[in-house]
């Protein structure tokens, strides 16, 4: 009985929270709230913030369409491997407590790991839709994912050692709640994975993979109808999946608190400050223009990997 | 490994049809080639079939953006031709008319060329800015894109002393955007990155190309027909030619920026200057025989119209000459280098407008080979 309780416990983790479900519709949600917010700023009024879930199921329900001149398996089959990948980070995130749906021995790695498995979709998209957009879009990719990971990983490292070497988001999460936010002690990292999620979620001024204006929309040019869907709401899930992963690193997880006699669920807490980072991430794309290629380069290897290692030694020598 | 980068005809970055084929290595570019003729629409032959006001209203529907400075470019060549003058009002209002466009078609430009570099921010700003100035011109001519302003002899709009506080508001707050956008295109890190030296024009390739227009004067070629051969009432009014060096993106940027405080100014002193008097004289129905050139600088350069007449209601010929046509040379020249990332904003900063430009190209549907013909070849496709 123990093993059935088990089993269906796992599978409704897994399906609905914080599964797909979950991530679905809080995704959708971030993509409504950031356009809600950019359009403000830009002195719009701006769509609804169920704007994405009708765009998602308008191309549901458009044909589905694979060019003839792809690599039709490998281009089927990119935007799944992409969703299965995401989905599985949300799952080892702590979105509703301290301990994540499912861990792994080394956490930290995997998901570091898992959260380039979308990137890789997409390259895999764009190599085999066989457009010239595509090959474009997957070359600059390529060089910005070498780019933003270098930061990504140091500023990852510098909160594991901070944390006595642990490489489990448990463990850290625990550690901020005896010795509060690791924001406030190592200030030069948390700038620096906040300056590595505009990069990561390829949003202005990193929207040099899909540049609209050069390269129309990069490596899934080719994409529409649901193919094109189940893309869209990677990206947005992924949104959620940065944002709370700082969080775990960074802001003190998914805490419960009691204010004035009310009991409130850690789940609040998470999306307060996942929605934080994300309207951070609106503000920047919505004040700047796209760099080129090299200069987003430069600039994560040159000043933002820079203050990171210098975090990372800074905790490893004191 | 080169391969080669279609932008357009439909393109995200392109406002109208038109093919460029981009042979790229990497991200270079190591050549272009395009290809026109997505929109031709005989606009020079349909002249020869309408009678001279009607050939107005034609010509004003050339361009969406400048159709006033097409209008009066081709009111002015066609009263040189009927040998009557606009009263002197009228020649003020079309200097109004003339200047409120250019306003209008920088900040529009200002706009696109912040959709191009992903500032999407900039762009809605720009263009929230630019309605007010349509608001001006619907006010005036009831009209926000075509204006039917002119007519053969005079205009058909009038200033009146209650538009004055609402042209005067309007200046002021276009003056305080003017200065701001100035300052976030010199100023912020993102737009600099993206523009400071790139798509250089030096001023002797500006020179040998001929451009025009805030292309050229982005070079340092300081030449501007409101100046150098004035039309409306410009002989009367101070026209202070903006230049400035380097001749790359932010030049342009700068050049069309600082000539919309130009613009504003120009606008102060025609509304201030503005003479008493009529609006209009009396043409002729049937326009005396002959042949009339007449230039105008419109919003994007130079802009030239030649009519013939043979003594008739119709013109016998009349050629157009937009200068956008006059700066496509100077596209190829500003990409040689350059990479990719570049397209988009390296030919919008010549603020193409390619429906006003179109021409026949004649090309082979199976090998998209483009083809010259001979002045022999043509006149024999004529009497075919």
């Amino acid at each position: 009985m123990v093993l059935w309780a088990e089993v269906l416990t796992s599978i409704v983790k897994f399906l609905i929270f914080p599964g797909i479900v979950f991530s679905f519709v809080v995704g959708l949600f971030f993509e409504g709230i950031d356009r809600k917010i950019s359009a403000h700023m830009q002195h719009r009024i701006g769509p609804p913030i169920w704007q994405p879930f009708l765009d998602v199921g308008k191309l549901f329900t458009k044909e589905d369409i694979t060019p003839s001149n792809a690599e039709g398996w490998l281009f089927n089959f990119a935007p799944y491997l992409g969703f299965g990948a995401i989905i599985t980070v949300m799952l080892m995130l702590p979105v509703y407590a301290a301990q994540p749906a499912f861990s792994a021995a080394a956490d930290l790695i995997v998901i570091i790991y898992l959260l380039n498995i979308p990137a890789l979709a997409i390259m895999l998209a764009g190599v085999s839709s066989s457009s010239s957009f595509g090959t474009v879009g997957t070359e600059r990719y390529v060089v910005q994912l070498f780019a933003f990971e270098l930061p990504f990983i140091i500023a990852s490292l510098t909160v594991a050692a901070q944390a006595n070497w642990t490489l489990s988001l448990e463990g850290i999460v625990a550690y901020q709640q005896a010795n509060g936010w690791l924001l406030w002690e190592l200030p030069l990292a948390a700038a620096a994975i906040l300056l590595v999620a505009p990069g990561k979620l390829l949003k202005t001024p990193f929207d040099i993979p899909e540049a609209e204006t050069e390269i129309v929309y990069g490596p899934l040019t080719e994409y529409s109808g649901p193919k094109l869907a189940v893309f869209n709401v990677m990206e947005n899930i992924k949104i959620l999946a940065v944002a709370g992963f700082i969080t775990a690193l960074f802001l003190g997880g998914p805490t419960a608190h009691v204010i004035a006699g009310v009991q409130i669920p850690a789940i609040v807490d998470f999306l307060i400050k996942t929605i934080a980072i994300l309207i951070l991430i609106t503000l920047i794309r919505t004040v700047t223009a796209r760099l080129r290629i090299h200069q987003a380069l430069k600039f994560y290897w040159g000043f933002v990997a820079i203050i990171a290692l210098i975090n990372l030694v800074y905790v490893m020598v004191i | 490994m080169s391969f080669v980068v279609p932008v357009g005809p439909q393109h995200p970055a392109l406002e109208e049809p038109e093919h460029f084929r981009f042979t790229v290595e990497g991200e270079e570019i190591v050549d272009v080639d395009f290809r026109l003729g997505y929109m031709h629409r005989g606009i020079e032959k349909a002249f020869e079939e309408k009678s001279f006001p009607r050939a107005l209203y034609l010509a004003e529907r050339i361009c969406g953006i400048c159709s006033g400075i097409h209008s009066i470019a081709c009111v002015e060549a066609v009263e040189e031709l009927a040998g009557v003058e606009a009263p002197r009002r009228a020649r003020f209002l079309r200097t109004v008319l003339a200047e409120l466009e250019r306003v209008h078609s920088h900040l529009l430009w200002a706009g696109i060329a912040a959709h191009e570099i992903g500032f999407m921010t900039l762009f809605h700003l720009t263009w929230r800015d630019r309605e007010h100035v349509l608001d001006v011109l619907e006010m005036l001519t009831g009209n926000r894109v075509n204006y039917a302003a002119n007519k053969i002899g005079g205009v058909r709009f009038d200033v009146e002393p209650k538009h004055l506080g609402k042209i005067s508001n309007v200046l002021d707050d276009l003056e305080e955007d003017a200065l701001r956008y100035m300052d976030v295109f010199t100023s912020d890190r993102t737009i600099t990155a993206r523009c400071e030296g790139e798509g250089v024009l030096s001023k002797g390739e500006a020179l040998r190309l001929a451009t025009v227009g805030p292309t050229a004067r982005a070079s340092g070629v300081d030449e501007d027909m409101r100046r150098d051969d004035p039309f409306a009432a410009y002989g009367e009014i101070d026209v202070d030619v903006k230049t400035a060096e380097g001749g790359d993106v932010l030049a342009n940027a700068e050049v069309r920026l600082s000539e919309i405080l130009e613009s504003i100014n120009i606008l102060r002193n025609a509304v201030e200057q503005l003479p008493e008097g009529p609006l209009s004289v009396d043409a002729p129905k049937k326009i005396p025989e002959g042949q009339a050139t007449n230039r105008v600088e419109a919003p994007r350069g130079e802009l030239l119209y030649h009519f013939k007449s043979d003594g008739g209601e119709k013109p016998s010929r009349g050629k157009v000459r937009t200068p956008t046509m006059a700066n496509i040379p100077a596209i190829i020249e500003k990409l040689k280098g350059e990479t990719i990332a570049e397209i988009p904003i390296v030919v919008a900063s010549i603020d193409p407008c390619f429906c006003c430009t179109e021409r026949v190209q004649i090309v082979d549907k199976n090998t998209g080979k483009t083809q010259t013909l001979t002045k022999k070849e043509l006149r024999e496709m004529r009497e075919e």
